[in-house]
């Protein structure tokens, strides 16, 4: 492998890292604050990708402006189906929100079907494709730019969850609900801005991917994995665990799939299962004891 | 009272059995969901054209009895293993006649020993891997040209056009039907004497080929070949635009041939050489409905206005129930196995090109068909030479030149 090779490796791996952790942030929040293992999720990331369709299509809105829009319009989303249907079996096994979130999966991506087709769309720009090479290795726009929307993502988000009075009431609601309870947090309305939340950050995942990858209504199912195996290589907790379990997973996902492609997935999961052995918290992750 | 409810109930269910024995009802499971969601809708959409037809010219004569044909098709949604579940229903509950394929290799790969079971032929128009066709199966045929001819023709159009292009790099979809594509591209290559300078494959469903194109990009090879399914050629494309992976041709196995190609990439596609089971630009005089490729396409789109371009899978798939029609005629019976000996012994000329099979089912004799998408955003047939439309643009310019 050549010095280039490896250079131009090491730019795809952080390129799409960045993306990867945007994909798993809503995932990563609901799961540690709500202990939902959301898996609408993918669906959601869906939802996102055909709102910036629709926009480019509709009225030529530039995909990356469209991120807010579609940012608007799965909070609401996400905040209306934690109210009125999870928030009926909060307190039920974990079964029942699996169940649940799964049957929500199924219903939204036969929506799309519905309404969208099984049509496979793109979003193409005139920036599409275009970039420009440091020496040998070539940074691709769009790429970039959804580096740069995900870490501003993730910064303000990890900003909120810290700094703001809200942002410490979700945290406090997941370490303890009864304490939070008592001192005065409405845990329903927490727990549906946590789901809108987490549902925001999905559909600008989606907005972004739809300009990296060609989409149709089954893209959410492989999101949904993903982000499940960051977090678990990860761990749950914070912002900071998201990162490292993205960056971890797109350096395998990326190395290994120069020299071995078909076995990139054996080897994630691999992988995977090698930690949920050795350190079951996840990398970054505390243990729960 | 009772006697009488009793006789009428009777004559009812005979009425129901004759009106039964009167229409032979083909059963398919389809990926109207899933990764091949949109093949499946193609297919589904060539079936049915046929069947209308074969029905609008008075259905299909046993012995002095004409039958209506109909179908009966469930959502497989793209996984093989919920395809042979329905394909067993359709056979036991649904107690259809014959069956039609489904959408792609794998599909019918876990199709064809429940149709082996029941003793039930399956003529098959979207499964061209011939590893199904290796296990001795007698009730499963396969209509269309295997995988391993597939990316021929595109290798011949850039060898006539630059005998000069010397190396191959291939990246491929880890499923039986791709692998089988690489493969015999790279035979076919090196027979041609080029030299194969990466040969790859990635895991179905792959969201992210940077890696792979990469490492082919170290390589600087004259052509890069790729075979997968429409969203796969669509992804290569895309990426290699974004890395600058610019080699002198490129061509998919699967993807250029679907509108929609065009219609994610737009000037991208400029260049993109297709493989194809069938175009309206080939010549044949067949003994069917439509008779040639071109009568085909218009009466198609008459029928399916929103059809601009006629994907290939459409022919294949209405060609399987136009084989079925003849395979009947000639059985003179719609009994399962004497329709399978008919199928086994069928040599008919069709607007798709010969129908024969041979000794394991396998429809050997039929050549593929090459495209190019050229500037004005129209593909072109360019291979086999004699019926080209146009000739082949090469090379295609650097990606950051255009």
């Amino acid at each position: 492998m050549s010095g280039a090779e490896l250079a131009q490796i090491a730019v795809n791996a952080v390129l799409l890292s960045g993306i990867l952790a945007l994909v798993a942030l809503g995932f990563s929040l609901v799961w540690g604050i709500m202990n939902i293992v959301n898996l609408t999720h993918g669906a959601f990331i869906v939802m996102g990708a055909y709102l910036t369709y629709g926009m480019h299509e509709l009225w030529h809105v530039d995909p990356f402006l469209s991120v807010p829009v579609s940012m608007a319009v799965l909070f609401c989303f996400g905040f209306a189906i934690q109210r009125v249907l999870i928030n009926q079996v909060i307190r039920a096994p974990l079964l029942a929100t699996f169940l649940l979130t799964f049957g929500l999966e199924i219903l939204i991506v036969n929506l799309l079907n519905f309404f969208f087709k099984a049509d496979t769309r793109s979003v193409m720009t005139l920036y599409s494709g275009s970039g420009f090479t440091v020496g040998s290795v070539r940074v691709p726009y769009i790429r970039l730019g959804a580096l740069g929307v995900s870490i501003l993502l993730v910064l303000m988000l990890g900003a909120f969850l810290t700094k703001s009075r809200l942002g410490r009431a979700i945290r406090g609601t997941g370490m303890d609900i009864d304490a939070a309870r008592l001192t005065g947090v409405k845990a329903p309305a927490i727990y549906a801005l946590t789901f809108g939340i987490g549902a925001a950050l999905a559909g600008a995942a989606g907005s972004l991917l739809s300009m990296v990858v060609p989409f149709d209504p089954n893209l959410g199912g492989g999101y949904t994995e993903r982000a499940f195996v960051i977090c678990v290589i990860g761990g749950l907790g914070n912002v900071v665990n998201v990162l490292i379990g993205a960056a971890v997973y797109a350096v395998v996902e990326v190395f290994v799939g120069s020299r071995v492609p078909a076995l990139s997935g054996a080897v994630t999961f691999g992988m995977l299962v090698l930690l949920l052995i050795a350190r079951p918290q996840g990398i970054a992750g505390k243990s729960a004891s | 009272m009772k006697r009488t409810l009793l006789a009428a109930a009777g004559l009812l269910l005979s009425a129901i059995t004759a009106l039964a024995a009167d229409t032979i009802v083909f059963g398919a499971a389809i990926s109207i969901t899933g990764k091949t969601a949109k093949e499946g809708e193609y297919t589904r959409d060539g079936y049915q054209f046929a069947i209308d037809r074969i029905n609008e010219m008075g259905g299909i004569k046993v012995g002095g009895k004409a039958y209506k044909v109909e179908l009966k098709y469930y959502d497989d949604e793209t996984k093989p293993e919920r395809t042979a579940q329905l394909i067993e229903k359709l056979i036991n509950e649904d107690k259809v006649n014959l069956i039609l394929g489904p959408y792609g290799s794998s599909p019918t790969g876990t199709a064809a020993p429940i149709c082996e079971r029941y003793k039930i032929p399956m003529v098959e128009a979207n499964g061209a891997a011939e590893a199904i066709f290796s296990k001795g199966y007698k009730y499963s045929f396969m209509i269309l040209s295997p995988a391993k001819n597939y990316l021929r023709g595109v290798l011949d159009t850039i060898l006539k056009k630059d005998p000069s292009a010397k190396t191959l790099a291939i990246l491929g979809e880890n499923e039986a039907f791709s692998k089988e594509v690489a493969q015999g591209a790279a035979e076919y290559a090196k027979e041609r004497g080029m030299t194969v300078v990466y040969d790859e494959l990635y895991p179905t469903n792959a969201q992210d080929v940077s890696a792979l194109l990469t490492a082919i990009k170290g390589k600087n090879p004259d052509v890069i070949l790729g075979s997968g399914h429409l969203q796969d050629s669509l992804l290569i494309v895309k990426q290699a635009k974004d890395l600058n992976v610019s080699p002198k041709a490129m061509g998919f196995s699967v993807g250029p041939s679907s509108p929609e190609f065009r219609a994610n990439l737009g000037k991208a596609s400029d260049y993109i050489y297709g493989a194809t089971q069938w175009t309206e630009a080939l010549k044949f005089e067949g003994d069917d409905p439509w008779k040639t490729p071109k009568a085909f396409g218009e009466a198609f789109r008459a029928k399916m206005p929103n059809y601009k371009i006629i994907p290939y899978q459409v022919a294949e798939s209405a060609v399987a129930v136009i084989a079925y029609q003849k395979a009947i005629e000639k059985a003179g019976s719609i009994e399962p196995t004497k329709v399978r000996d008919a199928l086994a012994a069928l040599d008919m000329m069709t607007f798709y090109g010969k129908i024969k099979f041979d000794s394991r089912g396998v429809n050997i004799y039929k050549a593929m068909a090459a495209e190019q998408y050229h500037a004005d955003g129209i593909k072109y047939t360019v291979w086999p030479f004699d019926v080209a439309e146009k000739g082949a643009m090469y090379p295609m310019p650097a990606w950051d030149k255009r």
